[in-house]
């Protein structure tokens, strides 16, 4: 605590761990299609904003309004930069390898089976059998007992503390 | 004099009421430090099964709760970058790097040193100057209200990364989202398209929850291959030196908290924000820059929180008006047990004053053991490998989300945001700032229009009252030195470019 100047190069590289697929100095891999989204949102959002009462300084639609005319201008910026950097290389990944790299994908899959079976296998089947196969693929078919373990063991944890200690209702 | 005195020592002279206490601080953190299981949560569950207790004894099972749950929120913001609380989302801006280079127990430790002594500020406050402070804090208008969130949203520029305009778009998206819902003014349906579950709004704790938690989960898997940090725990306890050294910045966002705090309408989470930003404003020589673990970023917020709560109590206490959700819970458990919350509450039962200061110093020494007796088992949350934590980091935050109101489509929403985090993050928008403007949207949108109406929807004596009201012009003030502390001139004249 006394010297930690030293590492403070460190833990800046650690916080812009994500820019490690792309340059900084370089646009990133569909930059401009999140600033246009970003454009979208706002232009939408003053759109549904005038269906709102609105003709007085209180209003309902004053905020929204705002809100929305701010994400426009802001969006307007972020593309003129973005349009000013460079293009990303030729090398670098394509959109949806740099949004969705194969570990991203499949915990983002079993996420959306998660939530489609929560209703069906109710919270205990479904939970049990997300982290088992979230663990069992994170590594790499190795180690499928202990996943089996643990995620059971965890899970028995959760339930005891939240329904029987805290009484929480569980989904 | 004696009679307080008396008072005071209620809770140590009754051994189930001092076990209590510990009790209640002990679940408090485990409480707190789960996304989405929130103090005010804990406290009505506990309303309802010791309504047939002692008063005194339901009194010091919450208290305990309240202040184990403030502090257990930064537990997790520290160490997995997932907070706890919305009081805890400035710590995890300093937090994380910390644990990151291995530092996660001191982290804690510092933050459990200072949490304690914010606590004890905030409690001599509400012991010496409760009246007082809850006249004054009586005193605010909407516009003040107004004043404050517009202050709250100048921190995108503390809390947004790199790119300010970024920063901004991000709080702008909170904003407009914290519009979604019935506006509580006119009853009138905003952005619902007819969706009924849009209706009731978005949970900030919902997109909180998903924005941090699933959105890291996802950021980590992104980085799989990266073992996690060694934690060294040699040495937890901060060093008289460390304490001494951070007592200037602990006395003042204490006493910031405690203020904020006694604001009704307002809590930790907005006092831990705005003292953050102090922090990062007034902090010449941080011991590393900000957002990379400056522990100054970790005491400001961590401090300000806890004097938050001896803040809260201020307002319940003397004038029957909470200063935040938990206390106007305990305005309900008095209700309960036949006292009625005012002016008078002090006046015909001052035992009830002085022995919730008492219940709450108590548990704020019990903080200090159990908080430092917990942070080795906690540091040692990070070593596990992360293809075994995040799986059940995102179960917890499937548990916490379904817990604010039972709502299935709470889950979904929560998964949306974290898939929306996971994409900012990507592109440089912090999602701090979205967090923010969620927060802070309802409040800026409905005191304005409070004090626009108060106005009688004329701009001039709506402009007019920010410069002939003494607390309207000072925040004024405030907002406009903030604004010119962020340009290059005054960085420059302060030495800071």
């Amino acid at each position: 605590m006394d010297d930690p100047k030293g590492s403070a190069a460190e833990a800046a590289a650690a916080a812009k761990d994500l820019s490690v697929y792309v340059p900084e100095a370089k646009r990133k891999p569909g930059e401009l299609g999140v600033t246009a989204i970003t454009f979208l949102l706002g232009a939408l959002g003053y759109y549904f904003a005038l269906g709102m009462t609105s003709g007085e300084y209180s209003s309902p639609s004053v905020f929204p309004k705002l809100a929305s005319t701010v994400i426009m201008a802001c969006s307007a910026v972020n593309f003129w930069k973005a349009v000013r950097r460079e293009r990303p290389d030729a090398s670098s990944p394509s959109v949806a390898q740099y949004l969705l790299p194969l570990d991203v994908l499949v915990v983002l899959s079993l996420l959306v089976i998660y939530c489609v079976a929560l209703p069906h296998l109710r919270f205990i089947g479904s939970s049990y059998a997300f982290m088992v196969a979230g663990m069992v693929y994170l590594q790499r078919g190795k180690h499928i007992v202990r996943a089996l373990l643990i995620s059971a063991g965890s899970l028995a944890v959760l339930v005891a503390v939240f329904r029987y200690l805290f009484l929480v209702i569980l989904p | 004099m004696e009679q307080n005195l008396q008072y005071f020592l209620i809770p140590f002279l009754h051994w189930e009421m001092m076990l209590l206490i510990w009790i209640g601080v002990f679940a408090g953190i485990w409480v707190g430090a789960i996304p989405g299981l929130s103090v005010t949560m804990a406290a009505s569950l506990l309303i309802s099964f010791t309504f047939s207790w002692d008063l005194n004894n339901a009194l010091a099972l919450i208290c305990g709760v309240f202040v184990g749950g403030v502090y257990g929120g930064s537990i997790t913001a520290i160490l997995l970058n997932i907070p706890g609380a919305p009081a805890a989302i400035a710590t995890g801006i300093e937090g994380y790097p910390l644990a990151q280079l291995g530092e996660a127990g001191k982290a804690i430790g510092l933050c459990t040193t200072v949490s304690v002594f914010a606590s004890f500020v905030g409690i001599l406050v509400l012991a010496v100057a409760a009246p007082v402070v809850a006249n004054f804090s009586l005193k605010f208008s909407p516009r003040d209200f107004f004043l404050l969130a517009v202050m709250g949203l100048l921190l995108i520029g503390s809390i947004g990364g790199g790119d300010p305009i970024k920063g901004v778009t991000a709080g702008a998206i909170g904003v407009l989202l914290s519009m979604v819902g019935m506006d509580p003014s006119t009853g009138e349906l905003r952005y619902t398209f007819g969706n009924i579950y849009l209706m009731a709004g978005i949970s900030f704790v919902t997109a909180m929850i998903g924005l941090f938690g699933v959105s890291e989960a996802l950021t980590q898997f992104r980085n799989s291959g990266k073992g996690s940090p060694k934690q060294n725990l040699d040495k937890i306890i901060p060093s008289w030196a460390t304490f001494v050294k951070y007592l200037p910045l602990s006395i003042r966002s204490s006493l910031l908290g405690v203020f904020i705090g006694a604001l009704p309408g307002t809590g930790g989470d907005v006092a831990a924000l705005l003292a953050y930003d102090q922090a990062k404003r007034s902090v010449r020589n941080p011991s590393r820059p900000f957002g990379t673990g400056a522990y100054e970023g970790i005491v400001a917020p961590e401090t300000a929180n806890k004097g938050a709560i001896g803040g809260a109590f201020i307002p319940m206490l003397t004038l029957g008006i909470p200063g935040d959700a938990v206390t106007a819970i305990i305005i309900g458990a008095l209700y309960i047990h036949g006292l009625k919350p005012g002016p008078m509450l002090m006046i015909e039962t001052p035992h009830l004053f002085w022995m919730i200061v008492s219940c709450l110093s108590i548990a704020s020494v019990a903080l200090m053991v159990l908080g430092l007796v917990s942070v080795k088992p906690f540091s040692k949350i990070i070593e596990i490998p992360k293809s075994i934590i995040m799986p059940v980091v995102i179960i917890l935050s499937v548990i916490g989300t379904y817990a604010i109101q039972n709502s299935v489509v709470d889950i979904f929403y929560m998964i949306g945001f974290g898939i929306i985090g996971y994409f900012m993050r990507l592109y440089g928008y912090a999602t701090g700032p979205m967090v923010l403007g969620l927060i802070l949207g309802p409040m800026l949108d409905a005191n304005y229009r409070r004090a626009m109406q108060g106005a009688e929807n004329q701009l001039i004596p709506f402009l007019q009252g920010f410069v002939t009201s003494p607390i309207s012009l000072v925040l004024t003030i405030s907002i406009v030195f903030l604004l010119f502390s962020q340009t290059k001139t005054y960085r420059r004249w302060r030495g800071i470019l």
